[in-house]
């Protein structure tokens, strides 16, 4: 037989070989078909509005006055895709990252293999990146082609367009570091993983003083290109309350946040136990 | 159960098992290794140490067989005492699993995913490239019989051939170390018969393999090295026939067939040097329980030569297997 | 001496009358989460906002500077609506893995190779959820109007809000029920309790998300009967003789809410069975 390496591959090179073997499985799993769904709606919605307004239906008024394509892309990456669906998925994918393993019983494999647990993690991480950014990102891009044209300039567009794709990456980066230390602490990680997203964030983003730092969507709305409307009492509590901090600074926090929290969570993992159901 | 100490015999594997791989330092250690889980106690001050060769581990459901596995494997940590594998501590060493291959006991896998795919994913987490990493594949597929259906989704697999793929990708690379949890289960008897040949091949070719089962028989026929587990605890380990040996306080049953057996019978009451404890007949036959059997042996063939008591034609004893150690030490 | 009979024995007792195996199966799904301290915890923590509301009527009933937190009956309407957090908290806690578990342990061949039926296991596992459901809303929100009378020391209040009673009903049982058909609907399509609850969260916030959606592009509200929340919220305030808060017709919320416990119901004549037929 022929000789094998004695030497273990490195941290970064284990995680990727983790991703080759995840991201397939990962993508077409169950949870993938409820992500595209998900992603499918607002593409869904746009082409239908396209058609509902190429037929003359007064689709585009809001109090009787005209609101423009850009606008209303605005207004649906921040009701759609920053509410609702990057953290949505960060909890779904995040949460899962390793539980999913342990569920099904396959972590043995992974676990007695010469890569460290960390680089599991990781490798799984980078899975969920590939299979959300990929999914998600063109589905905003068609979003964009059908909604922006109308009362609206694509070219003109195009900047807001690039940095709202930024923004929901980094979102799904930065919201899925913190649910895989969700995931990999907690019991029931999705509970935990809602109230954070539905239930901290919501509560802290309404009060002033220092308690909104300590929430992702604080920095991400900074780097929100569009004005954000208000759709309730909540979030016009917290449209009075409102103070973006500047865009360099939420930047660095992002990422501070997003290695901190991957750095808990390999650390996590590499110390737990995962006793597997009989 | 007897009150004699535990049995442990210093191992000298017989037939089938394999003569030791260069050097007899012992594979896996157990220093005082307790395990618990909450209030429940899985293993229990368990100290042993597992020599190169083929080993069966044997005990009853719930004895803590997986939880040595899995303390031996890595994937738990002891709560008390500490484990060696290969001379190195296990938990948090991934750079071991160099030399360590584990077919676990559960049936799970990434289903969508070929034969040959997942094996060959799961070797090169192991540092082989592309291509050296499908002909690992392709070999370890071919030992287990398995390259016909490698195509084929792990979906698809009987019973057996999810079995053989997963002692496919514990051996793939070619460990030092093999660590197999209950692979004879769900098995047809074709298929179990073809396992313990490979098992006892790789076995003669040097590896060191750990078996763990609650089947007694098939233990017996890879390996003469075992280790008794019951209730969290180790009950013997070492050769079986010396660990029935040391059970002295347990009497031997022999099986005597003879045209006289009533005569025989007489015989053997009539001489309390051979202590016969108890006495049953079969058509032809006698079946003695004696508390030693060595004299008891060199009666019989005395008998046997002195040609008075007719012809003798068979004289075994049922009682010198891992059934009967097993019985008497778990009760 | 008398030598005893080893051999099997058949049961010569009582049977209980058909048709009560669902009883037993709810009683142990009951059982079986009341034994968990973290469910006890949560309960206890749903029953919070009873507590404070109580307060509210003693205060308002005996204290005259409190005199104007006196409830009206859109107090108890509100009451419901804020025990929706907990129904959802509750309804993914208990009822994700109610047959989920099953399939995964393939347990359901074992119910079902029993004399019982499929309805009186679906009942069983139903009565788990609603039990535990109406204990969060219909039995606090009942015990708070006879709190009221009680604190009034007359009936007064009841008899100009004799309406309330069936309101209250009404209303947490359509909140009850819905949640309860839902939740076991989707339980009955996954072998696995996690990915129920994420399936069940993701329904219930996505259509929520797509009407935010709708209704910030085009202003109005007629398109709030995609929001389950929004059906119901509708519903629940004609209940209460309220001034309804979309502009859907509440005759579509309700056709809606209908329509989505209809199809729960046939996915868990579909889905449950003893066998699974494989073409």
């Amino acid at each position: 037989m022929a000789t094998t390496p004695t030497q273990p591959p490195g941290y970064f090179s284990s995680a990727l070989r983790v991703f080759d073997l995840s991201v397939g499985e990962m993508l077409w799993s169950r949870r993938t078909i409820f992500m595209a769904l998900v992603v499918g709606a607002p593409v869904l919605i746009a082409l239908v509005l396209r058609l509902l307004d190429a037929l003359g239906a007064p689709v585009f008024r809001v109090n009787g006055m005209q609101v423009a394509g850009p606008a209303v892309f605005g207004m649906m990456i921040w009701f759609f895709y920053l509410r609702f669906t990057i953290p949505v998925l960060g909890v779904f994918y995040g949460t899962s990252l390793i539980a999913d393993e342990v569920e099904d019983k396959t972590i043995t494999y992974l676990f007695t293999r010469p890569v460290p647990k960390g680089a599991v993690l990781l490798g799984k991480y980078l899975a969920y990146m590939a299979c959300t950014v990929f999914v998600v990102l063109p589905s905003v891009v068609i979003v964009y082609l059908c909604i922006v044209p109308m009362r609206g300039s694509l070219g003109a567009s195009f900047l807001d367009l690039v940095k709202d794709l930024t923004l929901l990456a980094i979102g799904l980066a930065v919201y899925g570091a913190v649910f895989a230390v969700i995931g990999a602490r907690f019991k029931r990680p999705l509970l935990a993983g809602l109230i954070f997203i539905f239930g901290w964030e919501q509560v802290a983003l309404a009060f002033p003083g220092y308690l909104k730092r300590f929430t992702v969507a604080y920095y991400l709305q900074a780097l929100v290109p569009h004005a954000m409307p208000n759709d309730g009492i909540v979030s016009l509590i917290q449209s009075f309350f409102r103070e973006n901090p500047p865009l360099g600074e939420a930047l660095f926090w992002l990422f501070a946040i997003l290695l901190g929290f991957l750095w808990i969570a390999v650390v996590s993992v590499e110390r737990k136990e995962y006793v597997l159901e009989q | 159960m007897s009150t004699a100490s535990i049995p442990t015999v210093a191992s000298t594997p017989t037939t089938p098992t394999t003569p030791s791989p260069a050097g007899t330092a012992a594979i896996v250690t157990a220093e005082h290794v307790s395990k618990w889980y909450g209030q429940v106690i899985g293993l229990n001050d368990v100290s042993v140490s597992v020599p190169p060769g083929v080993t069966g581990l044997l005990g009853p459901n719930g004895a803590g067989k997986s939880t040595f596995m899995k303390l031996i494997t890595g994937q738990l940590r002891p709560s008390k005492g500490a484990i060696k594998v290969l001379g190195e501590p296990i938990w948090r060493n991934p750079k071991i699993y160099f030399q360590i291959g584990f077919c676990p006991e559960q049936d799970a896998f990434y289903e969508r995913m070929t034969g040959l795919e997942w094996v060959r994913a799961l070797v090169r987490l192991n540092g082989l490239d592309e291509k050296a990493a499908d002909e690992a594949a392709r070999r370890a597929l071919a030992s287990v019989d398995l390259m016909e259906a490698a195509g084929k989704k792990i979906g698809a697999y009987s019973k057996g051939m999810r079995q053989r793929v997963k002692m496919a990708q514990a051996l793939v690379h070619d460990p030092q170390l093999l660590i197999l949890d209950e692979p004879l289960s769900g098995m047809d008897p074709i298929g179990r018969r073809r396992t313990i040949r490979l098992i006892r091949d790789w076995g003669r070719a040097g590896k060191s393999i750990i078996v763990s089962s609650h089947i007694l028989h098939e233990i017996e026929s890879m390996t003469s090295n075992i280790l008794l587990i019951n209730n969290g605890r180790i009950l013997a380990e070492g050769d079986v026939h010396q660990i029935r040996e040391l059970i002295d306080e347990h009497p031997h049953t022999i099986y005597v067939r003879a045209e006289q057996p009533l005569r025989i019978a007489r015989e053997f009451l009539e001489k309390p040097e051979d202590d016969v404890r108890s006495m049953k007949f079969e058509p032809g036959a006698v079946i003695v329980e004696t508390g030693k059997p060595d004299a008891f042996y060199a009666r019989v063939t005395e008998m046997a030569a002195s040609g008075e008591f007719g012809a003798i034609d068979e004289v075994t004893s049922p009682d010198d297997n891992l059934q009967a150690v097993f019985q008497y030490l778990v009760k | 001496m008398p030598i005893h009979d080893q051999s099997y024995r058949h049961y010569g007792g009582g049977r209980a009358p058909v048709g009560r195996s669902w009883l037993i199966i709810a009683w142990a799904g009951i059982w079986t989460f009341l034994r968990k301290r973290a469910f006890l915890g949560l309960l206890f923590g749903s029953l919070i906002p009873f507590l404070v509301r109580a307060a509210q009527f003693w205060g308002s009933a005996n204290m005259p500077q409190l005199a104007s937190l006196a409830p009206d009956a859109s107090t108890f309407r509100r009451f419901l609506e804020y025990q929706s957090f907990w129904v959802f908290v509750i309804t993914v806690y208990v009822g994700a893995g109610l047959i989920a578990n099953d399939r995964r342990a393939n347990a359901l061949q074992i119910y079902l190779s029993k004399p019982l039926m499929r309805s009186e296991y679906i009942l069983g596992k139903l009565a788990v959820l609603f039990s535990f459901l109406a204990l969060v809303t219909l039995v606090p929100t009942l015990l708070l109007l006879l709190l009221k009378v009680a604190f009034d020391g007359n009936f007064t209040f009841l008899k100009n809000n004799l309406f309330l009673i069936p309101a209250i009903t009404i209303s947490a049982l359509l909140q009850v029920l819905l949640a309860s058909f839902t939740m076991l609907a989707l339980s009955s399509l996954s072998k696995s309790a996690r990915y129920v609850g994420i399936l069940y969260v993701g329904i219930t916030f996505f259509t929520s998300a797509i009407y935010g959606a709708l209704y910030a592009i085009t202003g109005s509200s007629r398109v709030s009967w995609i929001s389950i929340g929004a059906d119901l919220e509708q519903v629940v305030d004609v209940i209460f003789r309220l001034k309804p808060r979309y502009a859907t017709p509440w005759q579509v919320s309700l056709l809606v809410i209908v329509g989505l416990i209809a199809v729960s119901i046939s996915i868990l004549e579909r889905r449950v069975r003893g066998v699974e037929v494989v073409t």
